[in-house]
């Protein structure tokens, strides 16, 4: 949040008012913490909605003996880093009795691999998610645990399933099985969330002090309010006092680097806010996660597409129907086409993002080479909302530890969540179950 | 059909039943008598189904207990629902007849009232409920008054929904992200609030904030808000916090590199760049040179100026010209703190198009020639700041002034006492007035007295009891008892529910003098409260959520087919929305208004879609309106574009819209596996939307719910999928057999209907459950709750009292604040020992 960067003068900042969409001067920022000695694994999760056309996703021939699809085409120049998933499935979102809300529970069960609780009320409930298991211990000593990301206005969706509350379809991280991690779609916050707003290391000391001391304060009237409480007021609380405590030692780490003073040196400016093309978005977001993992400020990502029944049109790959209409396709080809064009030109935007992690480099290799990143949807067929199969991209080397270039077939619909926790596992992260995992996938 | 003598089905008293079988129901007394007539009618159309063996949708009626219906209050106030808005009985099942149903339904209802005044229960809002986005921005303006920047304001994350609003207690949960933001936003507000001591760092860092026009915002015509004579631009307000110079630039729309329309630019186009109406800059842009022109040039000295010839430019001079055209657009200035009106803008009058102005667009020649257009305006600043203005915000802070430092804690207590009895909706403790002051302390240690300041208030900003309202539990109340919440806290309801934002101060006293509870005093403040013009919080927060606008908002219209749909269209739909709902809110007319108004309000953009003639200029008026297609909710661009598709209509999304929204009984979703409709076949009829539907409803098991929404959209027909009127239905522009728009509809009891004022008719017609549905979505609102099955004879008990004058809205709004779940709250349940708080050595 407040890393410190002494010598942007009046100049460089002004330079910075003219900046338009894109960030060059980004690229010419310098790693905060030079190079590291082994190589850090880095995690990002990617979630896309309303399923996808997986007869035009899924690539012929399996193993190493694969042709990629038209789909997922432009992975090509990434091949050697890249193992397309087939076979997958997420069986916590399907009904179990509790009827239609399908978009709602795969979001929920992405990567937590839990069946999302039908309700409105605060008695939601769903369970820890992948990214936020691996936060508490790879990304426990970051500046930032994790980062969420998100593409969407809120207020563009208004609409949730019918019986659930939205929380379970805007965000795919929870830090617990109550609570949801709000998703940043603004590039300008989340750049300032990662290099703080502040204009040298002086005030950010001092603001941090005084922050230290309110949340110091806030916990003493918090207590003030403990007493005989019902469960739901009790989890606020306890939300409440987590979340104190999480801030805390952030300021607390941020305090400690401050005064060791890492500097970027180069010109950088902030991005001014969230541009209007999905393609700029997006593309700022990946920028601004590459970012992160180029100066370990943080080693956790998620990013959301869009939200579950999404109703953007993408006129720019041809398609200017409401994406959530035509994945209703009714086995129309005419509809079933618009998906495939919707789910390539998705696919595009992940091929940027592995570009650029690629052109990065990292310790011995590239940062493409270190991270890990998941990559799909949590509904198959989006015009009946089935959970199986998947479509599902798992790329990046994993810092040595994850093979590339083929197409895994899996046999018998295992869960999404084993593939995942053999994600953690690859890290270093210990799980001894997920949501509905029934073991590590081979990989 | 032998239902009684096979096996009990309702449990009663069988021996009532047998009375009325054989001697009559005069033997009888009131309730015995309605008990019966429930039965018979359960019975008779409603067990077949919804018996224990079948249990269709889940439920059972075989075993409610019609003697005591609180016991079976939650499955009976469902049944009242679905007879009521005659879901249930469903199509293919013998039906009761109107008198029947309503008779029955009057007689549940009745019952079902009576057993909520016997045990009341007015539910359990959270002790916690956090302010959301709106009601914190909000209490901020109000405490400060002054604004945060839009800038500042966009820290704060949005609100998860339920229930249709984002201001449910129950989900507005708190995360890390969150409350460092909040630490954030507490120091933008002291730095807006006091100026540059109010900073924590004691100065202001320059800023820069870049206001973007939407690329589909006209550039051509006068925009609302500008100054006449200009065309295209934009305007905006910008709060600056001190005294200080400041840039403003301004850059124009490109394609890639190149300035859209320089070529047109000859002679130049001249841009005037104004803060609060005076001139800041004037530039003269032409394809060869951008041009600085002195502040004072009046009109009859542009005029008069001869044309200077066209320099001659080379090629590279050219490109250069036409990527960097905007590069001087930029002034430095110097502005007194406060909020400005900042404008962009070109001058028409020296232009000398007004004939290109004019030309119509002609088809294959590409329209008019394209001319400058504003994309971003940008303020940076302040670089040389100067000291703390005399602001509204600093005048209401700073209420005394210490001379000398003996009298600063007292001078500090009293400024933060005032301001925190206001932020906390409640007298503060001596507790917190202790940590107040220690914050107080610390700031002032490393500045000044008004650093200090600064520190307190950024410390109320953090406390609970500013940014949750709480709502406990009165000491030694039993549990699980309703009791009456505090005169605070029903004046804390109040606010948020009206305003969206913490009580003033007359509300505040009211409650601390205990008058509150006053019927008089209660319905004298609401009228006041809706005569205020924060009131306007119920047509922009609860009427947009209400009527879903966001989803107009999201709208994006494929741009070929509806190539004149542009944010400016967006907005005007958006702003006529608002208006209605202001007008028939807040100037308390009957609210069958929302359905039945015989006039709307436009703008000329407006006007225009809907074939609206004689009105011009971009400021909204109302218009009195005789064809009874527009007027009213039904027939407003916003929700028509909100319930299309991209590229067409959709009845099923309007007919959706109108159970779900006007009429509270949405149909459940659609059951997985969908079937998919027949594919036409080679050569087959291209089918319209009508026949496509009638298809569909074919299959028994799509038809159990189209069968409700489908009729009501398809009476939406005429309008498309931006709202405009159409009489044909063109299957892509190249559609040369157009299909002449049949806009009927027949409801399944048989209704038929024409058109959108047939469909008007038909809502008139179940006005009753229109208001019901209304009072639920505001009670949802104003408790920030889902509404439950026991809110029911609450929400009966106040349309009932709103429909005496003429569904009044004011009259609506008192019964709503003077009702059961709104006074009170229901004390906390008792739990297991095993579940109580565990201190976790927090």
């Amino acid at each position: 949040m407040f890393i410190t960067r002494k010598a942007v003068d009046r100049r460089s900042f002004l330079r910075g008012v003219g900046a338009t969409l894109a960030l060059p001067v980004l690229d010419a920022m310098v790693p905060a913490f030079g190079a590291a000695p082994q190589a850090i694994p880095r995690l990002s999760f990617m979630y896309i909605p309303n399923g996808a056309n997986i007869a035009a996703w899924t690539p012929s021939g399996v193993g190493k003996e694969f042709v990629f699809s038209p789909t997922l085409k432009a992975l090509e120049p990434f091949r050697e880093r890249v193992n397309v998933l087939s076979g997958l499935a997420l069986h916590s979102a399907d009904r179990v009795n509790d009827g239609a809300g399908d978009h709602s529970r795969a979001t929920g069960a992405f990567l937590s691999g839990c069946h999302a609780k039908r309700t409105q009320g605060a008695d939601l409930f769903l369970g820890i998610t992948a990214d936020q298991i691996a936060a508490k211990s790879l990304g426990k000593d970051n500046l930032l645990p994790s980062l969420e990301l998100g593409i969407d206005d809120r207020k563009a969706s208004p609409l949730c399933d019918e019986g659930y509350t939205c929380a379970y379809s805007n965000t795919v991280s929870w830090s617990s099985a109550t609570t949801p991690l709000p998703i940043e779609n603004d590039p300008r916050l989340v750049f300032e969330r990662l290099f703080g707003e502040g204009r040298d290391s002086q005030q950010r000391a001092v603001r941090i002090r005084e922050n230290r001391s309110i949340l110091d304060s806030v916990t003493g009237a918090l207590k003030q309010l403990q007493g005989s409480l019902g469960a739901p007021d009790r989890q606020r609380i306890d939300q409440y006092f987590d979340s104190i405590r999480q801030v805390e030692l952030r300021l607390g780490r941020v305090q400690a680097q401050n005064t060791e003073s890492p500097t970027f040196t180069a010109g950088m400016s902030r991005p001014l806010g969230a541009p209007e093309k999905f393609e700029d978005h997006i593309r700022l977001m990946f920028d601004l996660q590459v970012l992160a993992f180029q100066s370990d400020i943080t080693r956790i990502t998620t990013l959301m597409f869009a939200g579950e029944r999404s109703g953007r049109s993408y006129p720019e790959a041809g398609v200017p129907d409401s994406h959530h209409s035509v994945s209703h396709h009714d086995n129309q080809p005419e509809k079933r086409a618009k998906v495939a064009k919707i789910d390539t030109y998705h696919v595009q935007q992940l091929a940027y993002f592995l570009g650029k992690l690629r052109d990065t480099p990292d310790g011995e290799g590239n940062l493409l080479d270190n991270s890990m990143l998941l990559y799909g949807a949590g509904i198959s067929n989006g015009n009946v909302h089935d959970h199986s199969p998947l479509p599902i991209v798992l790329a990046g080397g994993g810092a040595g530890r994850l093979q590339g270039g083929r197409h895994i077939v899996f046999r018998n619909e295992p869960p999404l969540s084993n593939v995942v926790r053999a994600m953690l596992d690859k890290v270093g992260v210990a799980t001894d179950s997920l949501g509905e995992s029934t073991g590590k996938a081979e990989l | 059909m032998n239902r009684l003598t096979t096996k009990p089905r309702i449990f009663f008293d069988y021996r009532v039943l047998w009375i009325v079988l054989t001697s009559g129901v005069a033997a009888l007394g009131q309730d015995g008598l309605a008990l019966a007539g429930q039965s018979t009618f359960l019975n008779k159309y409603c067990v077949t189904c919804h018996s224990n063996k079948l249990r269709t949708a889940g439920l059972s009626l075989e075993n409610v207990n019609l003697s005591d219906v609180a016991l079976s209050g939650e499955i009976l106030e469902k049944v009242v629902r679905k007879v009521s808005s005659r879901a249930m009985p469903p199509a293919a099942a013998p039906k009761p007849d109107k008198a029947t149903a309503d008779a029955f339904v009057t007689s549940l209802e009745t019952s079902l009232d009576q057993a909520a005044t016997a045990h009341p229960n007015p539910g359990r809002p959270m002790m916690l409920h956090r302010l959301n986005r709106t009601e914190y921005l909000n209490a901020v303006r109000d405490l400060f008054q002054a604004d945060l920047s839009p800038r500042d304001a966009s820290l704060l994350p949005q609100d998860d929904t339920s229930f249709g609003f984002d201001n449910n207690g129950d989900v507005l949960g708190l995360s890390p992200l969150l409350l460092e933001r909040y630490l954030s936003v507490a120091n933008r507000v002291t730095a807006m609030a006091l100026g540059p001591t109010g900073g924590l760092t004691g100065r202001i860092d320059p800023d820069v904030y870049t206001h973007r026009v939407d690329f589909t915002v006209p550039q051509r015509e006068w925009i609302e808000g500008l100054p006449f004579g200009t065309r295209g631009g934009t305007a905006f307000t910008y709060r600056f916090p001190v005294d200080g110079e400041y840039t403003i630039r301004v850059k124009l729309q490109r394609i890639t590199t190149a300035i859209l329309g320089l070529d047109n630019a000859n002679p130049p186009q001249r841009l005037e760049i104004a803060v609060d109406g005076e001139r800041a800059g004037l530039f003269a842009i032409s394809s060869t040179e951008t041009v600085k022109e002195p502040l004072t040039a009046t009109a009859d000295e542009l005029l008069a100026r001869p044309a200077k010839p066209a320099k001659k430019l080379t090629k590279v001079e050219r490109e250069q010209q036409s990527a960097s055209a905007d590069s001087a657009l930029e002034v430095r200035l110097f502005v007194k703190a406060g909020e400005r009106y900042i404008t962009a803008a070109f001058l028409t009058r020296f232009e000398g198009l007004t004939d290109q102005l004019q030309q119509p667009l002609v088809s294959g020649q590409g329209g008019p020639p394209r001319l400058l257009g504003v994309d971003s305006v940008t303020v940076a600043g302040p670089f040389s700041a100067q000291g703390s203005a005399d602001t509204h915000s600093r005048r209401r802070i700073l209420t005394c002034k210490p001379s000398v430092p003996a009298e600063e804690t007292a001078c500090a207590n009293k400024i933060l006492e005032n301001l925190s009895h206001r932020a906390f909706r409640r007298p503060v403790t001596s507790g917190e007035m202790d940590q107040l002051l220690t914050a107080y302390g610390e700031g002032r240690k490393e500045g000044t007295f008004e650093a200090g300041i600064a520190s307190g208030i950024r410390r109320m900003l953090m406390d609970p009891a500013f940014l949750f309202r709480i709502e406990r539990d009165p000491p030694r109340v039993a549990a699980n008892t309703p009791y009456p919440i505090s005169d605070l806290e029903l004046a804390s309801r109040l606010s948020f529910f009206l305003w969206s934002t913490v009580p003033d101060e007359p509300l505040r006293e009211a409650a601390e003098r205990g008058q509150l509870r006053d019927p008089a005093v209660l319905k004298s403040q609401v009228r006041r409260m809706l005569a205020d013009p924060r009131a306007r919080n119920l047509a922009t927060n609860f009427g947009s959520q209400w009527l879903q606008l966001g989803v107009t908002e999201a709208a994006h219209p494929d741009p070929i087919l509806f190539s004149d749909f542009d944010a400016s269209l967006r907005q005007s739909f958006i702003k006529e929305t608002e208006l209605l709902l202001q007008s028939v809110l807040l100037s308390d007319q009957g609210v069958l208004e929302l359905l039945n108004a015989k006039y709307t309000f436009v703008n000329e953009r407006l006007a225009r879609h809907y074939g609206i003639p004689g009105v011009y200029g971009d400021q909204f008026r109302r218009v009195e309106l005789s064809d009874g297609i527009r007027g009213g909710l039904l027939g407003q661009g916003s929700i028509l574009t909100a319930t299309s598709y991209p590229t067409r209509t959709s009845p099923v999304l309007r007919g959706k819209w109108i159970l779900d929204t006007l009429l509270g009984s949405p149909p459940p979703p659609p059951p997985p596996d969908v079937p998919a409709l027949p594919e036409a076949g080679e050569g087959a009829k291209v089918l319209s939307v009508r026949e496509r539907l009638a298809e569909h409803r074919k299959n028994p098991a799509c038809a159990s719910c189209h069968a409700h929404m489908d009729p009501l959209g398809l009476g939406l027909e005429n309008f498309d999928a931006t709202g405009r009127w159409r009489t044909v239905e063109t299957n892509g522009p190249a559609d040369l057999n157009p299909q002449k728009i049949d806009a009927s509809g027949q409801l399944q009891d048989g209704t038929k209907f024409e058109g959108v004022a047939g469909l008007r008719q038909i809502l008139n017609e179940r006005s009753d459950q229109f208001v019901y549905t209304l009072t639920e979505k505001l009670l949802t609102f104003a408790l920030g709750r889902g509404a439950d099955w026991y809110d029911a004879p609450a929400i009966r008990d106040a349309v009932r009292a709103a429909q005496k004058d003429d569904y009044r809205f004011s009259t609506l709004v008192t019964a709503i604040v003077s009702s059961r779940p709104f006074q009170m709250r229901m004390s906390q349940p008792l739990e297991p020992e095993a579940n109580r708080l565990d201190l976790k050595g927090n």
